[in-house]
């Protein structure tokens, strides 16, 4: 089983804010819900850099542990998801996420919370796959189609990277070896050479990079 | 590869001239200097990464998507909310919970019920009006009510939920949720009331420090004078107030996410609303056992607004002379009351009344 991740690269990233479109789009979420944001820091100064931000799918999702009716759960994907008949709409997992993805749509009197919308890795929910049920809920399922996030799926640089975490990795190694050794000492930094170049490459990594 | 092997040799030498030369060297002799970074040029993007998880000032961040610390990156007290909320409070709010019934069973074992000495006389006199009884009892069931909804919440998912199974404890979490945002904000109103009502009969008097130094004569049997209110229900009174301002202005926050509050500031609301909370609902665990149980005589006042003089004259022996001699002294006496004891006798009824 796959062990889905997202990587966002700040060297590529153009915050063209098209991820957030595209999953705006894809699981028509409410008004007011945005799954995914992009965030630009040091904004028209040197050294800007631009990260999409969403659920992160932690492995030990700190939403998880703070809910106070258990509703979240991992997928064998890897994937953190919620049950929406389940969630009572407290916002505390708001409170513990690291990168502030739970969203909540002002449902009742005086805008109180209603149950919370996150990203779903474009993997549905707990309702049946496919079903209308599900894509209300929930959003698209790409991954039960086969399909990965839309969001990395039509990213214009490639700077967003969803899939299986060992994979993801690979391309990100071979884009910071062809950026240049000077970046990271490997030989200090990563003793181990666990993510050293392969053998066979030298200055540039073949492939795409 | 290389550049390991020498960077080991380098790291060994270093060890070597420590153990060699370090020891010899006398105190207080200049250390040798620190190895030099290996890496010339290192990564640029490194204090940009420091910065956006505030281990350092965080640079100007932006974003298009609008609310609230959209424009945040990484929330790094989420992680320390998350420690405190499972590992620190859930346990420390849970021993307290059960910790407070437990002494309080012990002290009835070993005290066993404060029982009026000589007996009841048979003759009542008014101690808490309707209106006082109104507000205490709306501001009892309340209490009452966001606690368990409270607690619920808190505890629920470790105690009823495995019970009960997720869909049954969802619905109960979700009653509960609905109804602690929808009579909370009652609680500050309460509050206000019998802040109103009872705040100029709790101001401290001096025999309250005697009181509290003779323990109430909770324990033993010595005769300790009081007012209308003794230091105990004075000390209760004022634990009301100041954890129901704090109780009610952290419930706030929290109901009404609506006025841009950032969610540090709702993070430390829920903290201090969480902890606030429990002591209060101990505390009056206390109030509760001491006003039934406890105390013989005690919860007439409370239910039907006559106490026993004989409660009065050994709980509360100042106001009951004030009441006996028809006049208001100190503040210790609602000035109402004198004349409604007037009109019928002073402060006698009869004892089918109780």
């Amino acid at each position: 089983m796959a062990n889905m991740k997202f990587y966002c690269d700040a060297e590529r990233c153009i915050e063209c804010n098209a991820c957030v479109t595209a999953c705006k789009n894809e699981n028509e979420v409410p008004w007011g819900v945005n799954r995914r944001r992009v965030v630009t820091i040091k904004d028209g100064e040197p050294g800007e850099r631009s990260l999409s931000v969403a659920c992160m799918h932690c492995a030990d999702a700190p939403c998880a542990a703070v809910c106070p009716v258990d509703c979240f759960y991992t997928t064998e994907d890897g994937v953190v998801l919620h049950d929406k008949d389940i969630c009572i709409g407290c916002g505390y997992c708001f409170y513990a996420c690291p990168f502030g993805a739970p969203q909540f749509p002002k449902a009742g009197a005086f805008a109180s919370r209603g149950k919370m919308d996150k990203c779903t890795f474009c993997a549905g929910g707990p309702k049946e796959t496919g079903s209308a049920d599900e894509h209300r809920m929930y959003g698209s399922n790409r991954l039960a189609e086969g399909k990965l996030p839309l969001c990395a799926e039509m990213c214009s640089t490639k700077a967003l990277l969803a899939g299986d975490a060992n994979v993801i990795s690979d391309i990100y190694r071979k884009r910071v070896i062809n950026r240049g050794a000077s970046v990271l000492d490997w030989g200090v930094n990563y003793d181990k050479a666990s993510l050293r170049a392969p053998r066979t490459t030298s200055g540039k990594a073949t492939g795409e990079g | 590869m290389w550049i390991s092997k020498v960077h080991d040799l380098k790291a060994t030498l270093f060890l070597l001239a420590i153990l060699t030369f370090g020891l010899a060297l006398p105190v207080g002799a200049e250390p040798p200097p620190p190895p030099e970074s290996p890496i010339a040029v290192p990564n640029p993007a490194s204090d940009l990464w420091r910065a956006v998880r505030q281990r350092s000032p965080m640079p100007h961040s932006v974003t298009q998507v609008e609310g609230v610390d959209t424009a945040q990156m990484i929330n790094t007290s989420g992680e320390t909310f998350r420690q405190y909320r499972r590992q620190d409070f859930v346990g420390a709010a849970g021993w307290l919970l059960v910790g407070v019934p437990v002494a309080i069973l012990l002290f009835y074992v070993i005290r066993g019920r404060i029982r009026i000495p000589g007996g009841r006389s048979g003759r009542v006199i008014e101690r808490f009006p309707d209106y006082d009884r109104t507000i205490h009892w709306f501001t009892a069931l309340l209490f009452i009510f966001l606690a368990l909804t409270g607690l619920t919440l808190l505890f629920g998912r470790f105690v009823i939920l495995p019970l009960f199974g997720p869909e049954a404890f969802s619905v109960i979490a979700s009653a509960s949720k609905e109804g602690h945002n929808l009579f909370g904000p009652l609680f500050p109103l309460a509050v206000l009331l019998l802040f109103i009502r009872w705040a100029v009969r709790n101001l401290p008097a001096g025999r309250d420090l005697v009181w509290l130094f003779k323990g109430g004569g909770i324990i033993g049997n010595a005769h300790v004078s009081a007012g209308f209110f003794n230091a105990g229900e004075k000390i209760w009174f004022w634990s009301v107030i100041v954890l129901g301002i704090v109780v009610s202005v952290s419930g706030l926050i929290l109901v009404f996410p609506v006025f841009g509050q950032g969610r540090d500031i709702m993070q430390l609301a829920l903290v201090v609303h969480g902890i606030a909370t429990v002591v209060f609902i101990a505390f009056s665990f206390g109030h509760i056992y001491i006003g039934t149980i406890g105390s013989e005589g005690s919860f007439e006042g409370m239910k039907n607004g006559y106490v026993d003089e004989a409660w009065a004259k050994t709980h509360h022996d100042l106001w009951y002379e004030q009441v006996k001699a028809g006049k208001p002294i100190d503040m210790a006496v609602p000035r109402d009351v004198p004349e409604l004891h007037e009109d019928e006798h002073p402060g006698v009824a009869s004892t089918e009344k109780a």
